[in-house]
C-alpha cells in the first residue's frame, strides 16, 4: 500500500508543484498514462514550461497542453495544429499533455474550458490555443535574441530552429527554452493570416493513432495499479427505484470477494480481487428493491402523453414569424406529418468506468471523461472534501458522444466505494447491461408538422409543434427559464450563427409542447439536431410530393437566401450526379441543415429489393465548418458521424417496460455492421469567416436523406424511427 | 410534521460562542421548475426562519433568516450565538401554503 | 449569454484580447460586481455606498450540479453591544430570480457567520452583502463555476 501512496499521490503532488511535463514520474512505472513524458525516468532534467501551453525539452520535443478529450474525434490533434502553427515548431516533434482539472483549478483556469462536447473543442478555444503558441514562439525568439544582443525582430523562426541571419547564427527551441520560461509573456499577440497557414489545414496525421492501433494506449478499462481492487455495481433499474435489501452472505462467501457495499440509496457494489469475480457474484446476491412510482411506465403510456402534446393549448415558442396559424386556417391546400423518434443509448464501445482512491485528506480519480473539471466537481462532491484536495487524471476515451460529458454518475459511485475503503484504488467497471439499462438516453419526441399551400402549391406558413422530452429539463433544471429549453430548437432557429432554420417560410410558428418521461435524457450526439433535422427534411420532401416539385428544385426556391446551405447542398447534388439518370434500381434522397455553427448537406443512394431489403450504396456529405483545421480528420468525423447516425435510424430504440429499459446489449440493440455501411464521399469545404463545429453537425443529414431516398425508391414514407421492422416493401 | 435536526452543543461554558445547526425537511419547489407534464410547478418554499431564546425571564430573538427558491431542498442552516446561560431555543419555520412550524430545544450551559 | 462571455468569464483569454497569460481574477478575491448585480445591491442598501471588504462568502470554485452546493457567509466582527454585523444578505447572477438569503443578526450572536445550502443555475458570480451598526455596507463577490453548463452553451 505505502507503494501506492509514494507513487500515485507523490507524483501528483510533484506534478502540481513544478507544472511540467515530466511530473509522472514514477506512475511510469505501475502504468502508462498516454502522452504524458516522463523526462526523468528517461534521465532527461525537467523541462520548464515556457507558458502553460508548452513545454520544449532540451531535445526538441515540443510538448502541447491540451485541456479537451480526446474520444476519437481528433481535437486532440487538431488542437496540437492550432498551437503548433503559431509556435513554428517541427511538427514531427510534438507530443501532447493533458494537465489535470486540479491543476487548472490552482492555476486560475489558465487552460479555460475543460469541457468537451456541443462541438466546441476546437472552435471554441481555437484563438486562444493559438495565441499559447504565438506567445511561446515569442518568448523563445526573444531569448535567442537575449543571448546573440540582437533585436529581436532580425530573427526567424522555422521548425523549431531560430535563425539571425545578420550573424548567421542559428540555435534550436530546446537550447534557449530555459531562458525562455524566465521571461514575462508579451501583452500583444498577433495572429496569423489564415492565408498563410502552414500547418492548420493540412492532412496530418493523428498523434494518437499508433498507440491505438499497437494496443500501447491504456483506457480506464485497462488501468492497473498496485493494491487495486475491482468493483461491480448494480443500481435499481427502475429509474427513481430505491434499494431496499441484499443477501450480502451469498456473495461474500464467494471466492475473492472483498466486500459488499451500498452505493447511494439506490445501487450495491460487489468489490472483489477481480472483476468477473465481483460480477458474478453480484449476479449470484439476491437483491431487493423498492421499485418506487415509475414501475409501471412504458413506452406505450409514454406515447400517450407525447401524443397529447402535439395538440396541447398551451407550448413555449422557439420560433415564429407572421401569423402561421392564420395562414394555415385560410390556406386551400394543407400538407400534414407527424413523426416520432425513440430513446436511444449512447452504447460506448468502452463502458462507463472510474478508479478512484479516497483518503480523508485526498481522493483521485483516473478517469475516461468528456469534461474533467465536471468529474473534478463531482469527485469533490462524492468525497466530500474540497476540490483542492481532490484531483482527476484524465484518459482517453473509448467513445463519448455526450455520455461522459454531463453526468458523472459513474464517478460518483466510484468515490463512494472507495470512500468505505479508505486507501485501496478501487476500480469500478459497469457491465454491458448496466451500461444499457442506466443510459443518459437521447430524449423521445413527437413532432406534426403542418405547411399551408396556396393553390399554386407556394408554402404561405410552416407550423411544427414538437411533443416531447426535454434534456435540460432532466440534466440541469435550473437552467430552465421561463419553462424554455432552449436547446430543443436545434436546427429550427431564427437567423443565427449557432443553429437555424434555413428556409424561407411566409410565416413560421415552431414550438415546444414539453412533455418528459421519466427516463434520464442526456447530450446524444447530435442532441435534438438528430430528430428536428429529421423532421424537418423529410417534411420538405413531403411538400415537395405533394406540390409535384423535385425535392432539389425545392430546397433551392428556400434557400434562395442562404447561400452557405445552398452552397453545401449545391455540392452533394453536383457529386452524386442528382439529375442525371441513377444506376437501376438506385435512387437518391436529400438532406440539408445548419447545426453546431456548421452548414452541412448530404445525398444518399439506396436500393430496396422486392422483399423489402435495404441497400445503402453511397452517401455524399458536404460540410462548411468556416476552417478546416484537418480536413482528413472531419471526413473521418463525416464517416464515422454515418456509422454512428445510421445505426440508429436503422436499428436502435430503447424501449421502457414496467418502467425499465428493455435492451440490455447488443443483441437487442444493434449496430451499423461493416457490410451495411455504404460508401461515403465526403467533401470538406471551408468558407472561411467563421469557426463551425465538426463532430455532431454531419451526422444529423444521413439518416433524413436515406429515409427520403427509401421514399423514391418505395413510395413509403417512413415517419416513426428507427426504420426497424417496418416493411420497405414498395407501398 | 417536518422532520427536523437540530443540533445544539450539549455543554458549552456559559458565555462561550456556540454554533447551532437546524435541518427541516421541505421540497423548497421554485416555482421555476417544470414537471412531467411540461407546466411549471407552482412555488412552495419555507419563506422564514427565526430563532428565539428564553432564559427564564425575557424572550429574545437571536437571528431569523428570510430563504428564497434559491435555498436547496431541505433547507439547512447554521448560526451562532453566545451561550448567555440555561435556557430554551425557540424555531420557527413559515413558509407558502400556510406552511408553519415549531420545534425548540434546550440550551444547557457547564 | 453569449459565447464570447462566457469566454470572458471562464477562459480569462477574453474573445479578441491579449491577457492569456494573465490569470483569472481569483475566486475569492474582490471583485466589482457586474452592472446587474450592481444595480440589485444598490436598491438593497437604497443607494448607499458599497465597499469591498470585511465579509467573506465561502463557497467552492467548482461546482458539479449546482443542485445542493453548501456555503458560509462571515464577517469579522467583535459582535459586541456598540459594533456587531445587523444584517447579511446574498444576491446571485444566473438563477431565475436573483435574491438567495437575508439574515438578521444582533450582539446576541457573539459571531458572524451563517451557513446554508444553495442552487446554483449556471456559472455566475454570487454577491455577498452585509450591514454593520455604523450603518456601513461591504460587500465580497465570488465567480463560481458550474461545469454542468458547460455543455450547454446557451
Amino acid at each position: 500500500m505505502s507503494a501506492v501512496e509514494s507513487t500515485v499521490s507523490g507524483a501528483g503532488r510533484r506534478r502540481f508543484l513544478k507544472g511540467s511535463a515530466a511530473a509522472a514520474g514514477s506512475l511510469v512505472v505501475s502504468f502508462h498514462i498516454p502522452f504524458v513524458r516522463d523526462a526523468e525516468a528517461q534521465g532527461v532534467a525537467a523541462a520548464p514550461e515556457v507558458n502553460a501551453w508548452v513545454v520544449v525539452q532540451p531535445d526538441d520535443t515540443v510538448i502541447i497542453r491540451i485541456a479537451r478529450s480526446e474520444m476519437g474525434q481528433g481535437s486532440l490533434t487538431g488542437l496540437a495544429q492550432l498551437c503548433a502553427e503559431e509556435l513554428e515548431c517541427n511538427w514531427a516533434k510534438v507530443r501532447t499533455e493533458y494537465p489535470t482539472p486540479g491543476q487548472n483549478l490552482a492555476r486560475n483556469r489558465v487552460w479555460g474550458n475543460f469541457s468537451t462536447g456541443g462541438s466546441r473543442g476546437i472552435r471554441e478555444s481555437n484563438e486562444y490555443v493559438r495565441k499559447g503558441g504565438a506567445t511561446a514562439r515569442m518568448m523563445l525568439l526573444q531569448a535567442a535574441a537575449d543571448e546573440w544582443k540582437v533585436p529581436v525582430a532580425e530573427c526567424t523562426v522555422a521548425d523549431s530552429v531560430i535563425t539571425h541571419a545578420g550573424s548567421q547564427r542559428t540555435t534550436s527551441y530546446g537550447k534557449v527554452a530555459a531562458a525562455a520560461s524566465k521571461l514575462t509573456a508579451p501583452t500583444e499577440v498577433k495572429l496569423k493570416d489564415p492565408k498563410d497557414w502552414k500547418l492548420i489545414g493540412k492532412r496530418l496525421a493523428r498523434l494518437d493513432t499508433v498507440d491505438k492501433t499497437t494496443g500501447k494506449l491504456v483506457y480506464g478499462m485497462d488501468l492497473k495499479m498496485p493494491g487495486m481492487v475491482n468493483a461491480a455495481i448494480r443500481r435499481c433499474e427502475v429509474f427513481g427505484g430505491k434499494l431496499k435489501s441484499y443477501d450480502e452472505k451469498v456473495a461474500l462467501k464467494r471466492k475473492g470477494v472483498k466486500k459488499v457495499l451500498k452505493v447511494g440509496d439506490d445501487a450495491v457494489a460487489v468489490v472483489a480481487d477481480t472483476w468477473w469475480r465481483a460480477k458474478t457474484a453480484l449476479d449470484a446476491m439476491p437483491i431487493e428493491w423498492d421499485l418506487g412510482p415509475n414501475a409501471k411506465a412504458s413506452t406505450a403510456s409514454f406515447a400517450e402523453v407525447l401524443k397529447e402534446g402535439l395538440s396541447a393549448k398551451e407550448a413555449v415558442v422557439g420560433n415564429q414569424s407572421g401569423d402561421a396559424a392564420a395562414a394555415i386556417a385560410a390556406a386551400p391546400r394543407k400538407v400534414e406529418a407527424v413523426y416520432t423518434y425513440p430513446h436511444q443509448n449512447h452504447a460506448c464501445m468502452e463502458v462507463m468506468n472510474a478508479t478512484a482512491r479516497w483518503t480523508p485528506e485526498r481522493c483521485e480519480v483516473w478517469t475516461p471523461t468528456q469534461n474533467g473539471e465536471a468529474a473534478h466537481a463531482a469527485t469533490a462532491e462524492a468525497a466530500g472534501l474540497p476540490p483542492a484536495q481532490c484531483e482527476v487524471y484524465k484518459l482517453h476515451l473509448g467513445g463519448g458522444f455526450g455520455r461522459r460529458g454531463a453526468v458523472h454518475d459513474w464517478v460518483r459511485q466510484a468515490v463512494e466505494i472507495a470512500k468505505q475503503m479508505p486507501g485501496t484504488p478501487v476500480k469500478l467497471i459497469w457491465s454491458r447491461e448496466e451500461d444499457m439499462a442506466h443510459g443518459s438516453y437521447h430524449p423521445i419526441t413527437h413532432c406534426k408538422m403542418t405547411a399551408g399551400l396556396d393553390n399554386d402549391g407556394n408554402v404561405t406558413a410552416f407550423a411544427m409543434r414538437i411533443s416531447g422530452q426535454s434534456i435540460l429539463a432532466g440534466v440541469a433544471p435550473q437552467a430552465i427559464q421561463n419553462g424554455k429549453d432552449p436547446v430543443v430548437f436545434q436546427g429550427l432557429n431564427p437567423p443565427g450563427p449557432e443553429s437555424s432554420l434555413g428556409y424561407a417560410f411566409p410565416a413560421v410558428m415552431i414550438d415546444h409542447a414539453m412533455r418528459n418521461p421519466h427516463v434520464p435524457p442526456g447530450f446524444w450526439r447530435g442532441v435534438n439536431l438528430n430528430h428536428n433535422a429529421i423532421y424537418m427534411e423529410c417534411f420538405i420532401d413531403e411538400i415537395a410530393h405533394e406540390t409535384k416539385q423535385d425535392p432539389l428544385a425545392l430546397r433551392r426556391k428556400l434557400l434562395a437566401n442562404a447561400p452557405k446551405y445552398l452552397a453545401v447542398l449545391n455540392a452533394v447534388a453536383d457529386k452524386a450526379g442528382y439529375g442525371t439518370p441513377a444506376p437501376a434500381g438506385v435512387y437518391r434522397g436529400l438532406a440539408v441543415t445548419h447545426g453546431f455553427g456548421s452548414y452541412v448537406a448530404a445525398c444518399a443512394e439506396i436500393s430496396v429489393s422486392a422483399d423489402g431489403a435495404l441497400k445503402i450504396h453511397r452517401i455524399v456529405a458536404a460540410t462548411d465548418p468556416g476552417y478546416a483545421v484537418n480536413p482528413q480528420q472531419i471526413e473521418a468525423q463525416i464517416e464515422g458521424s454515418f456509422v454512428y447516425g445510421l445505426g440508429a435510424a436503422l436499428f436502435q430504440e430503447c424501449t421502457v417496460k414496467d418502467g425499465k429499459i428493455e435492451q440490455t446489449n447488443f443483441h437487442n440493440y444493434r449496430p451499423l455492421r461493416m457490410a451495411e455501411m455504404p460508401v461515403v464521399e465526403p467533401i470538406v469545404m471551408p468558407s472561411g469567416g467563421f469557426w463551425g463545429g465538426v463532430g455532431e453537425p454531419t451526422i444529423a443529414v444521413a439518416a433524413p436523406a436515406v429515409l427520403n431516398a427509401i421514399f423514391a425508391a418505395t413510395g413509403k414514407r417512413i415517419r416513426n424511427l428507427p426504420v426497424g421492422d417496418q416493411s420497405l416493401k414498395k407501398a | 410534521m417536518a422532520r427536523t435536526l437540530i443540533t445544539v452543543p450539549p455543554s458549552p461554558k456559559k458565555g462561550d460562542v456556540i454554533e447551532i445547526r437546524v435541518l427541516i425537511q421541505h421540497h423548497m419547489e421554485t416555482g421555476f421548475r417544470v414537471g412531467a407534464d411540461g407546466k411549471v410547478v407552482p412555488r412552495d418554499i419555507i419563506r422564514k426562519l427565526a430563532c428565539q431564546f428564553n432564559d427564564g425571564t425575557t424572550t429574545e430573538e437571536i437571528v431569523s433568516a428570510e430563504f428564497f427558491p434559491a435555498i436547496a431542498a431541505n433547507p439547512y442552516f447554521t448560526f451562532n450565538m453566545i451561550a448567555s446561560g440555561n435556557g430554551t431555543l425557540t424555531f420557527t419555520w413559515e413558509g407558502d401554503n400556510g406552511f408553519s412550524q415549531t420545534e425548540t430545544a434546550a440550551l444547557k450551559v457547564t | 449569454m453569449t459565447s464570447g462571455r462566457r469566454r470572458l468569464l471562464l477562459a480569462g483569454a477574453g474573445a479578441g484580447a491579449v491577457s492569456l497569460l494573465r490569470p483569472v481574477a481569483h475566486a475569492q478575491t474582490l471583485l466589482s460586481p457586474p452592472d446587474e448585480l450592481a444595480a440589485l445591491v444598490k436598491a438593497y442598501t437604497q443607494g448607499a455606498v458599497v465597499l469591498p471588504g470585511k465579509v467573506k462568502l465561502d463557497i467552492s470554485p467548482l461546482v458539479d450540479n449546482g443542485n445542493s452546493v453548501p456555503i458560509t457567509i462571515s464577517v469579522a466582527s467583535p459582535m459586541s453591544a456598540t459594533d456587531y454585523v445587523k444584517s447579511i444578505a446574498m444576491f446571485n447572477e444566473k438563477n431565475p430570480q436573483r435574491d438567495v438569503i437575508r439574515v438578521l443578526l444582533g450582539p446576541r450572536s457573539g459571531k458572524a457567520s451563517v451557513s446554508t445550502r444553495i442552487r446554483l443555475a449556471n456559472s455566475q458570480k454570487l454577491i455577498a452583502v452585509a450591514q454593520l451598526s455604523d450603518g456601513t455596507w461591504w460587500s465580497h463577490t465570488v465567480d463560481v463555476l458550474v461545469t454542468l453548463a458547460a455543455c450547454i452553451d446557451i
